[in-house]
């Protein structure tokens, strides 16, 4: 920058321009040093922010592991519940339960969901639009309400089943995972190039052919991954089954019978005095938090595994 | 390569875009399409029917006792069996502090994690820790309450509240005996449970922010704070805003981990420190027993007004992220 010459011998130039100059220069270098002190004092709030946000979190999940590493053994996850006082048991109907209750939801909801998804894809205008609204509506609803619904329609006076039941956890569950699953298949299907449709339309193949061999094989990561993620929230969801399920200490696979749940275990032995009970809780905790964490980690795990072979 | 083949055929009477529409027409016609078509519509419907019938069963299952006390269920709610009253206007305070509490303690932190991880941190250390806590955010809130009724509340009611106690100002909001279990661990408890979503979300709407706005502020001098006050945070902040809000949907709907935790008593909460009842929580403890007719309807009329404060909150996210979106012009 030539233009911006000024004299440089402190001779020639006027008191007032070098006193202005050096008035200039030392206040930008103290606004600097200011800049600086309150940009080193925000990003140390900002570092405290994360250790204060990890601290908690991380000592949940490390306090249920050590105290839920305590509690399992071979036995707890293969015996079913010993009554009130007697030691030894398990937690085998509770897993069971909850397995079968989850794996009725998934049957439910991820056919709807995947087919509502579609009709996302394929249909533009206001009854889309209408529905998908519905679904982020639904995503926002409180579990309890979906549990309230399920007792409604399935359980309470004049509905359909007439009494508590497994099957009624699984419809609120699927109610539960529908928008999870439609959302997230939507986007994934959305995310398949609108050439690849049209290609397989312009070759003459039936419509229901393109999407099965094409969009559907196009979205697999995404609908693998939103589909897991719909689960791993559902398994580990309480409020939903307290009013449906009822819980159960036998061993029940009917899913027309009450069953137990491991979220039920948890909250029914949570609110104990008794040590035994605090133990069970917290055993059952841990292995809910493995059954989710593990979920989760394997819907990552299949999403990164298959977008690398897509490309 | 198929420039013969075009040749062959005779120039057909359609514009070519036409004939295809008449091709696709006429697969449409076949019976597997009609088969794609009717799968797609039933699982249209179905979806459409699940989310009118849980409005219109529980609306239904609630007229009796909304019949029955009009629009005074909103403070007191209507009698049961016993002439025990469900004090609705508590429950729906109770709920507001308990969010309140959660959102003051949970947003600071949140945004600042999320400042940190998306602007700030290397990427060596950012991207494990938004793994982790991506993952943390999948702890089922049973854990959490868990955690919350056996170590923190014993924590609170030696440590923390005594504390909070002695301090001059703040001691008005805190007094009152320290028992553990109070609309303050509810609060943090909530504000556990949200933090992982303030994070992910915040920190998706400061990473989409251009790069260019950040590289401006730079080369205008700024320091990296200054591009993050300045440049990035104003450009998300419609995003964080709609991260806020929805993480205050799921505070206010949370029900499990704060009928562990809050006390369940169904009195005005004097203080943070006494033991108060939710929404979520009065009808965790109290649908199982209640009688069928009229007691169970006011239940179900609390899911209602549970319900419609969630539904108002999320409803007002979604709005704020969908604008966001076609702010920036992307395609919802």
């Amino acid at each position: 920058m030539s233009a911006t010459v000024y004299p440089t011998d402190p001779n020639t130039r006027s008191d007032t321009i070098g006193a202005r100059r050096t008035l200039v220069r030392e206040s930008a270098r103290r606004s600097l040093a200011r800049r600086r002190l309150v940009g080193r004092i925000a990003v140390g709030s900002c570092v405290v922010a994360v250790a204060i946000s990890l601290a908690p979190l991380i000592a949940l999940v490390a306090y249920t592991t050590s105290r839920g590493i305590r509690a399992i053994s071979w036995g707890f996850v293969t015996h079913i519940p010993t009554p009130p006082g007697i030691p030894g048991g398990g937690i085998s109907s509770a897993i069971v339960g909850s397995v079968i209750i989850v794996g009725l939801a998934a049957v439910i909801a991820v056919p709807v969901g995947t087919m509502c998804a579609l009709f996302l894809v394929e249909r533009r205008g206001r009854l889309a639009g209408a529905l998908r609204f519905g679904a982020d509506v639904l995503t926002g609803v409180p579990s309890i309400a979906l549990g309230i619904f399920a007792y409604a329609v399935l359980i309470g006076p004049g509905s359909l089943i007439g009494h508590f039941s497994g099957i009624a956890g699984s419809f609120a569950l699927a109610v539960l995972m529908l928008p999870i699953i439609i959302r997230a298949s939507e986007a994934a299907m959305r995310s398949v190039p609108r050439d690849l449709w049209e290609a397989g339309l312009a070759l003459g193949v039936r419509r229901s052919r393109v999407v099965r061999s094409v969009v559907l094989r196009g979205a697999l990561p995404g609908l693998v991954t939103g589909n897991l993620l719909a689960v791993a929230r559902a398994v580990g969801e309480t409020a939903p089954l307290l009013f449906t399920v009822l819980g159960a200490s036998l061993l029940v696979t009917n899913p027309l019978q009450p069953m137990g749940a491991l979220s039920l275990t948890i909250y029914s032995n949570a609110n104990q005095p008794f040590p035994a009970a605090q133990q069970i809780a917290w055993g059952t905790a841990f292995v809910l938090l493995v059954l989710v964490l593990v979920l989760s980690i394997v819907a990552r795990l299949v999403s990164a595994r298959l977008n690398r072979q897509a490309r | 390569m198929s420039t013969t083949l075009l040749e062959e055929v005779p120039p057909p009477r359609l514009t070519p875009v036409e004939g295809v529409k008449e091709g696709l027409q006429r697969r449409w016609a076949r019976p597997g399409g009609r088969a794609y078509a009717v799968l797609r519509w039933s699982g249209a419907t179905v979806f459409a029917v699940i989310v009118l019938g849980l409005v219109v069963s529980l609306l239904a299952s609630a007229s009796q006792a909304f019949g029955h006390s009009g629009l005074s269920f909103l403070w007191s709610g209507t009698y049961n069996a016993t002439k025990d009253v469900y004090p609705t206007g508590i429950y729906i305070i109770g709920t507001l502090v308990t969010t309140a509490v959660a959102i003051i303690v949970a947003v600071p932190i949140g945004v600042g994690t999320a400042a940190f991880l998306s602007e700030l941190a290397p990427t060596w250390l950012a991207a494990p820790l938004s793994v982790l806590i991506d993952l943390i955010a999948a702890v089922p809130s049973i854990v959490v309450g868990l955690w919350g009724l056996l170590v923190l509340s014993p924590a609170f009611a030696h440590h923390v509240e005594p504390f909070l106690k002695k301090i001059p100002v703040l001691e008005w909001f805190f007094h009152g005996l320290a028992y553990g279990p109070s609309m303050l661990l509810a609060g943090t408890v909530l504000a556990v449970m949200i933090l992982p979503t303030i994070v992910a979300l915040s920190r998706t709407a400061l990473s989409s922010v251009a790069t260019e706005d950040r590289e401006a502020a730079r080369a205008l001098g700024a320091t990296r704070w200054q591009v993050v006050r300045t440049a990035v945070i104003p450009s998300a902040r419609t995003g964080i805003e709609a991260a806020v809000i929805l993480a205050m949907g799921r505070a206010l709907g949370e029900t499990i981990a704060v009928a562990l935790v809050i006390g369940n008593n169904n009195a005005l909460p004097h203080s943070l420190l006494a033991p108060g009842a939710t929404l979520g929580s009065a009808i965790i403890n109290n649908f199982g027993e209640a009688n069928p007719g009229l007691d169970k309807s006011s239940i179900i009329g609390l899911v209602v007004v549970l319900l419609a404060i969630t539904a108002l909150v999320n409803v007002g996210g979604q709005l704020l992220l969908r604008r966001r979106l076609r702010g920036q012009g992307a395609v919802t």
